[in-house]
């Protein structure tokens, strides 16, 4: 593949990131019912009726979030590759990073499966559909480690990236450490039903969860200025009028 | 930290200067925002139940909290007297007020555990009520950022002994530092917060 057809992927896979966003917010906060989300102190049957009056919508919404988070996998393959470049030899936490953001699409996606699974068959118990919503959420809630790790390593290697212009700012850098730090509350959520902490409260739920998109968008947006100025890098070299330049980065 | 920087013997081109690394004061800034949704969100709760809240809040050990104020306190003032050990070029009291510092930090957290596992024991937990979520939810936390914090401190400590900080190099030293005294200055809210306030 010529170097060119390879900086387009990666500027398209770095736009994955937005596009993560947008289509999380629609259909897993929104369609799939999560903004509120149901609290854990619902009785089954309060649960069930949940499912029952808004059936279509979150089917929709939580069919479409298992497509749609894989846009953060090609995210996470540019993140790595541009984390590769500043580690050298032995890219240890770009790996890291790159298994973190694995593994994240697989929590938010089995946790949204779950979901799916419950809202398959609304007719079923109630006390099956609250073991169903139970189990996706505190696997998206319990899980979140992976997520941790991999902003971690990404801020490591921002904050060892001693270029003249670097893929992150050191404070986006130290922003990364304290939204992963910010998802520690989540944990909380295996033991309590009501109150700030519990799943649908605000420090471990509405906080956390700001959190993580907050530094998803961030870091989107330094890696699609990384990536537009190796094209506008290579095409300075190709074409020394810079011809090509503004019609690659457009 | 101003009385840091009054402190030191190399003179600066400037008279106020961030200590550390000046991005790390966006950590710290947004942990301790952090830190004050979690005191808001306490007060709150709180206020709409006082009574219940000072009845729960008798079954915790008041000098327990004390001590461990004192072991915060007096770390911070240990890791102050590293970075001051740092600017005058002594590396082996760098590591020894590191070292000490770290034995604190440990303290604490053995302090903690003895705390906890006494009100499980007693049959306090979690989720006895709204004032013990938030105490255990709010310590555990806060325990968290002192397990990261004495990790923090031992990488330093163990850059110390190899005499990497000295009055040329002090910047990861006093990083490392601004977020200790952070981890500290939580406590010393929380302490009075959670076993004071009535």
């Amino acid at each position: 593949m010529d170097e060119r057809t390879s900086l387009r992927y990666e500027l398209i896979s770095a736009w994955c990131g937005p596009a993560f966003v947008i289509t999380f917010v629609i259909f897993w906060l929104g369609f799939g019912h999560n903004l509120p989300n149901p609290s854990p102190a619902l009785t089954a049957t309060e649960l069930a009726t949940r499912y029952s009056d808004n059936l279509s919508q979150i089917r929709l919404g939580f069919i479409v979030s298992m497509i749609t988070v894989c846009l953060y996998m090609p995210w996470t393959c540019v993140l790595a590759m541009q984390m590769w470049r500043i580690e050298g030899k032995s890219p240890l936490l770009a790996s890291l990073q790159f298994m973190g953001g694995a593994l994240t699409v697989m929590v938010v996606s089995f946790s949204a499966m779950y979901w799916a699974v419950a809202a398959f068959r609304p007719e079923r118990a109630a006390s099956d559909i609250q073991t169903l919503t139970d189990t996706g959420w505190l696997c998206i809630d319990l899980q979140y480690c992976c997520t941790t790790l991999q902003m971690v390593a990404a801020a490591l290697v921002g904050l060892a990236d001693k270029r003249t212009v670097p893929l992150f700012p050191r404070w986006v850098c130290y922003l990364t450490i304290w939204c992963g730090i910010s998802f520690f509350p989540a944990s909380l959520t295996g033991v309590m039903k009501t109150g700030p902490f519990a799943w649908s409260g605000v420090l471990s739920f509405y906080f956390p969860y700001f959190c993580w998109l907050c530094w998803f968008s961030t870091a989107s947006v330094y890696m699609i200025k990384e990536v537009r100025r190796r094209i506008t890098a290579y095409d300075g070299v190709k074409s020394p009028a810079g011809t090509f330049a503004s019609g690659m980065s457009r | 930290m101003d009385g840091l920087s009054a402190n030191m013997t190399t003179p600066r081109a400037t008279d106020i200067r961030i200590p550390g690394d000046k991005d790390v004061w966006v950590l710290i800034g947004a942990e301790l925002l952090t830190f004050g949704m979690f005191f808001v969100a306490f007060i709150g709760y709180r206020a709409l139940e006082v009574a219940h809240f000072n009845a729960s809040q008798t079954a915790l050990h008041r000098n327990l909290g004390l001590l461990n104020t004192l072991f915060l306190v007096t770390s911070s003032w240990c890791v102050v007297q590293a970075v001051r050990a740092a600017r005058e070029d002594r590396p082996a009291s760098v590591a020894r007020s590191l070292g000490i510092a770290i034995l604190l930090g440990i303290s604490f957290m053995v302090v903690k555990a003895l705390e906890y596992t006494e009100l499980v024991s007693s049959g306090v937990g979690m989720t006895t009520d709204n004032f013990f979520m938030f105490y255990y939810c709010l310590t555990i936390i806060h325990l968290l950022h002192v397990v990261g914090g004495t990790v923090i401190l031992t990488v330093m400590w163990a850059n110390a002994r190899t005499g990497r900080y000295h009055s040329g190099n002090t910047k990861g030293l006093e990083t490392g530092a601004s977020y200790w005294h952070m981890v500290d200055l939580l406590w010393i809210f929380l302490f009075p917060l959670l076993y004071l306030v009535r």
